[in-house]
């Protein structure tokens, strides 16, 4: 307990500093190291709640919530997504995962068909997904801040600290372009200055939630609260495989000198009609 | 010429960059509501994230070249949960396949279902079971 105060209390006064982004604040960032972990450091984290095993989403539970937990959008992005609803009602989904692009924050929590799984490490939390490689979050849980000037990404930059079981996570520094997704086919780029709460606790021995708070200003009219649930998976054979977005663009062929090759595959308004192996 | 054929070269180099291609894509723009139901071969069974495709190859009923369909499906870990594995279907397999095709009427389309027609084994892509501990 004592620990995390501490750990709460650092975390604040780190996060003092980073909103203030003084030339000191910069120093700080350039000058910061990883420190090799102690023994303590590896001991903390038997001490952590048990999340191991493979995470399958409650992709029912996504789909009752697009009608009753609508995100707050705005009138000029409720337009847009009252056309998407329309254009996929019609057979003309709109592509938000397209071109291998990581599905992003917040979408991979809030949409995603995929497992993940959870280590712990000293000083880190990491979510490797399933479905597609780049489908990683680092979520530092060492103290540190956010950089005054991230390089936004995909899947911005995390930090957390743990609250009794629960991992509260910050993040920041996404891309604009980063989708705030309800389903595959409906969803919009934040647009900027998008900021993620989330609280990730068991709901029970095997159910993983995570509650997300999402402000997203240029798209929504207020912060959006939802709950994702994730199930617990123990059986080896859905530990997570290779996933790597850009082979679904080929398929399997042996070339002219006999080797084992990976040809194009001829798309169509977006999906596979032929491949080019005979 | 020579440079006529590198400007032909540098226009489909260009073409080809600038072709949708959607490797992970939602499944609407197929018709739902429309099966089709069909015999045929499997070319290949392409085990791969983020869609598992079969690649059937069908003999028109009026004769003429083999067509060759794409039938898309969820991704190898989804099937896996749903009892597939990658040994499933095998090039060379005849089977029976249902689905639903594209709008459009290319020759593509969701998987609904396969059958091995030598053992009759069924194979339906399905987000599985929605509950921990699955066996």
């Amino acid at each position: 307990m004592g620990n995390h105060s501490i750990r709460t209390a650092l975390i604040a006064a780190a996060l003092a500093c980073a909103r203030l982004a003084t030339p000191a604040a910069d120093a700080a960032d350039k000058d910061a190291v990883n420190p090799p972990p102690s023994a303590q450091d590896w001991h903390a984290l038997s001490l952590l709640p048990d999340w191991s095993g493979v995470w399958t989403p409650v992709i029912s539970d996504q789909v009752a919530q697009e009608k009753s937990n609508r995100p707050p959008w705005n009138a000029k992005i409720a337009k847009q997504i009252d056309h998407m609803y329309a254009e996929e009602a019609a057979g003309r989904p709109f592509p938000i995962i397209d071109h291998c692009f990581p599905t992003g924050m917040p979408s991979w929590m809030l949409i995603t068909h995929n497992a993940f799984e959870v280590l712990f490490t000293p000083g880190r939390v990491t979510l490797l997904g399933e479905g597609d490689g780049n489908r990683l979050r680092r979520i530092y849980t060492d103290g540190r801040a956010h950089p005054a000037d991230p390089d936004p990404s995909f899947h911005g930059h995390s930090i957390g600290h743990w609250e009794k079981d629960t991992l509260v996570v910050d993040t920041t520094a996404l891309l604009p372009q980063a989708y705030l997704a309800v389903n595959e086919a409906v969803g919009v780029p934040n647009n900027g200055d998008m900021h993620i709460v989330e609280r990730l606790h068991l709901q029970g021995p095997d159910t993983l939630a995570d509650d997300l708070t999402i402000t997203a200003d240029k798209v929504l009219t207020k912060p959006w609260s939802t709950t994702r649930k994730y199930y617990r998976q123990r059986a080896q054979k859905f530990d997570i495989v290779e996933g790597v977005c850009e082979q679904g663009t080929y398929t399997d062929a042996v070339d002219k000198n006999g080797n084992a090759i990976f040809a194009p595959v001829k798309f169509h308004n977006g999906v596979p009609v032929g491949s080019d192996t005979k | 010429m020579k440079r006529a054929l590198l400007m032909l070269a540098a226009l489909a180099a260009l073409a080809a960059a600038s072709a949708p291609v959607w490797a992970h894509h939602s499944f609407a723009m197929f018709e739902p509501t429309k099966t089709l139901t069909f015999k045929g071969t499997v070319k290949t069974f392409q085990w791969t994230n983020p869609h598992v495709i079969v690649w059937v190859l069908v003999q028109p009923d009026g004769g003429g070249a083999a067509q060759e369909w794409s039938l898309e499906t969820t991704s190898p870990g989804v099937l896996t949960r749903a009892g597939w594995t990658r040994q499933s279907l095998k090039a060379g397999d005849k089977v029976s396949v249902v689905l639903s095709p594209l709008r459009d009427g290319s020759h593509g389309g969701s998987l609904n279902s396969v059958t091995l027609l030598d053992t009759g084994q069924k194979l339906v892509p399905s987000f599985g079971k929605e509950q921990p501990g699955l066996k």
